[in-house]
């Protein structure tokens, strides 16, 4: 992942000011900032979620400005995947379902999606959860649910916004543990938003924001 | 992501939100069943009723007189008649060999002294025609039956009758069993003003009330031929001509009420004058098509408020469910999957709501009908049957809604479509 010059406004207020980042491959970034930094901002222009108004943003050898419509989805489908504090997962979907939901947007059969799907789920230990639904399931557990459906489409990059911003200690640890293991075991990247040094200090590399730019931490 | 996903999606969201999607669903039943409801009874009105008086009721009856037509004949609604014209059996076999034409049945009338058994003395027409063939003619039988085909002492007093002696026309059956003297006159040969006449004795069987022609008697034309017969063994007069036509007139019923003016085009071509009730049917199916307007438009407007409640209720879903299509668009959703989605909704509420709406119709206008049919038997009117409902009504009533509905959410749907993806991470 290769950020540079990256600027973004609302309105009036500068949120980025030339942002430069570099991720390598199966590199492990957390980024730091106080509330309102931009952090968010940087990872949904990094997500695909927006596009930025100023600079470069190429993931996996994709430049972002270049893309739109479905070929921008393509690469929130394929190449990124998404944990977010707020977990986001369809209440109305169970466990098993959500994970499924990554894959049957990108057209996998019924039958192929189910066992990648539980594979998944096995593999953040939620073996016996499948049938549940997020409101039966503890912050942690839908946690894990997220991480299983970030990493549903073989993503090369793991963007996670405050992953543990809603869990406790424990429920924290167990995440960024499954975090870890996975990025090691798929092969990609992670690049995770924290307010929490004790969340950044797992990562390979931290890096603050402030006042719109990077300063190494 | 696939069709069946989309449904999966928009099913699970119907669900979730009990209480709002059966609220949705309860008005778009009521507007699909309103307009359901309406559509079948204008459509039996249509259908039933008309075709039930055009196929051998009154509206497809054709009079036909023995006399010329004026140039205005078919203008008119009555008889506009010119010269007198024989009707023979030639003419009738020629007016029944004649396109449209259901039936034709003679009509024969012959002047008649009258002195009931309750005392008095009139003078009016019998009317002559085949009892057999009564049903296809505008005679309803009030009160008792119908003479015998063949007898010679039956008859059915007519309305006419029982005004001239003062019968409560709403107690018809008391004139029933009554004897009434009949007399044909006829002027004889030789001194003026020398009549003979030939009586016999009939007994009221029956009350009718008919449209056939005037006269106080409905008899088999057996009895009026018989009447013609002595009639025409006098000499007859200036002022009382023995008559020369077989017939007096005829009555003929067109196949359909659609044929009325082309039969009686032809019968103008074979050179007699005519009446029917074209311009009534007219004015009935106009009416009628006023009234389908008007329900029609009552129904639209229900089915209208009905669909902006669906655009209503997608409209909340969309606000409550920024970030979760945010999500859905973040983790590789396309536009076009969530507009698959909210369509998907939208259409589940309107085949749901238009399914309920179009069972709560069918049942609306049964009982609407049975109501009918009750009053009009109640009223001594017959029986129409508004049962029976044919299936093209209710199947389009439930397909129209279900597409209505998606047209209804359109908006909502685009809108949903074209949230940006960035609201997955925008605070709640």
């Amino acid at each position: 992942m290769r950020v540079r010059g990256v600027g973004h406004r609302y309105g009036a207020v500068t949120v980025l000011d030339g942002l430069d980042l570099d991720l390598p491959a199966g590199g492990y970034l957390a980024l730091m900032g106080a509330s309102g930094a931009g952090k968010s901002t940087a990872l949904a222009l990094i997500g695909g979620l927006e596009r930025p108004q100023r600079g470069t943003v190429v993931v996996g050898g994709q430049a972002l400005d270049r893309l739109a419509g479905d070929a921008l989805a393509d690469y929130r489908r394929r190449t990124v995947g998404f944990v977010f504090q707020h977990f986001g997962l369809l209440e109305t979907l169970t466990a098993l379902e959500n994970v499924e939901l990554a894959l049957a947007l990108d057209g996998v059969g019924r039958m192929e999606r189910r066992a990648r799907a539980r594979e998944l789920l096995a593999a953040v230990r939620l073996g016996g959860r499948e049938e549940h639904r997020p409101s039966a399931l503890s912050g942690g557990e839908r946690q894990r649910v997220a991480v299983a459906r970030a990493l549903a489409n073989r993503p090369r990059l793991i963007l996670a916004d405050e992953p543990t911003g809603n869990l406790d200690a424990t429920a924290a640890r167990v995440v960024l543990d499954l975090l870890g293991s996975l990025r090691s075991e798929h092969g990609c990247s992670l690049l995770v938003v924290t307010h929490n040094p004790v969340v950044a200090r797992r990562a390979d590399v931290s890096c603050e924001l402030a006042d719109g730019r990077l300063r190494p931490s | 992501m696939r069709w069946n996903d989309a449904l999966t999606l928009a099913v699970r969201d119907l669900l979730r939100r009990r209480v709002r999607t059966a609220l949705t669903m309860l008005g778009v039943a009521l507007g699909s069943g309103l307009l359901v409801a309406l559509a079948i009874i204008t459509n039996a009105a249509d259908t039933k009723v008309i075709e039930h008086l055009g196929q051998g009721g009154p509206v497809s009856v054709i009079k036909v007189a023995d006399a010329r037509p004026r140039l205005n004949q078919l203008e008119s609604d009555n008889f506009e008649t010119d010269a007198p014209h024989d009707l023979t059996d030639a003419d009738l076999a020629a007016i029944r060999g004649a396109p449209h034409v259901g039936r034709v049945i003679p009509v024969l009338t012959s002047p008649v002294q009258e002195l009931p058994a309750q005392g008095g003395t009139f003078f009016d027409d019998i009317i002559g025609t085949d009892m057999t063939q009564a049903r296809s003619l505008p005679i309803t039988v009030l009160a008792g039956r119908l003479p015998a085909p063949a007898s010679m002492t039956e008859v059915a007093a007519t309305t006419d009758f029982l005004e001239k002696t003062h019968v409560d026309a709403s107690h018809p059956r008391s004139v029933l069993g009554e004897e009434v003297m009949l007399t044909t006159p006829r002027v004889e040969a030789g001194p003026p003003g020398l009549v003979h006449g030939r009586s016999y004795r009939a007994v009221v069987v029956g009350v009718v009330a008919q449209d056939v022609t005037d006269g106080d008697f409905v008899v088999p034309v057996a009895q009026a031929q018989a009447a013609r017969q002595w009639e025409l063994g006098g000499a007859g007069s200036r002022d009382f001509p023995l008559p020369t036509s077989p017939y007096s007139g005829a009555v003929v019923i067109a196949s359909s009420l659609a044929d009325v003016h082309d039969v009686r085009a032809e019968i103008f071509v074979l050179g007699y004058a005519t009446s029917a009730p074209e311009h009534l049917v007219a004015s009935v199916e106009q009416y009628l098509g006023i009234v389908n307007v008007v329900l029609g438009s009552i129904g639209s407007v229900a089915l209208a408020i009905a669909l902006l409640s669906i655009a209503n209720a997608l409209l909340a879903a969309l606000y409550e469910r920024r970030r979760e299509i945010g999500v859905v668009k973040a983790i590789g959703g396309r536009d076009r999957d969530v507009l698959r989605w909210f369509l998907l909704e939208a259409l589940g509420l309107g085949l749901a709501g238009g399914a309920a709406g179009a069972m709560a119709g069918i049942v609306i206008a049964e009982l609407i009908g049975l109501a009918v049919n009750q009053y009009l038997v109640a009223h001594s009117l017959g029986s129409l049957d508004l049962v029976g409902v044919p299936v093209l009504i209710p199947l389009a009533g439930w397909l129209g809604t279900g597409a209505l509905a998606v047209v209804a959410g359109g908006i909502p749907s685009l809108r949903a479509a074209q949230l940006p993806a960035r609201e997955a991470v925008v605070e709640a």
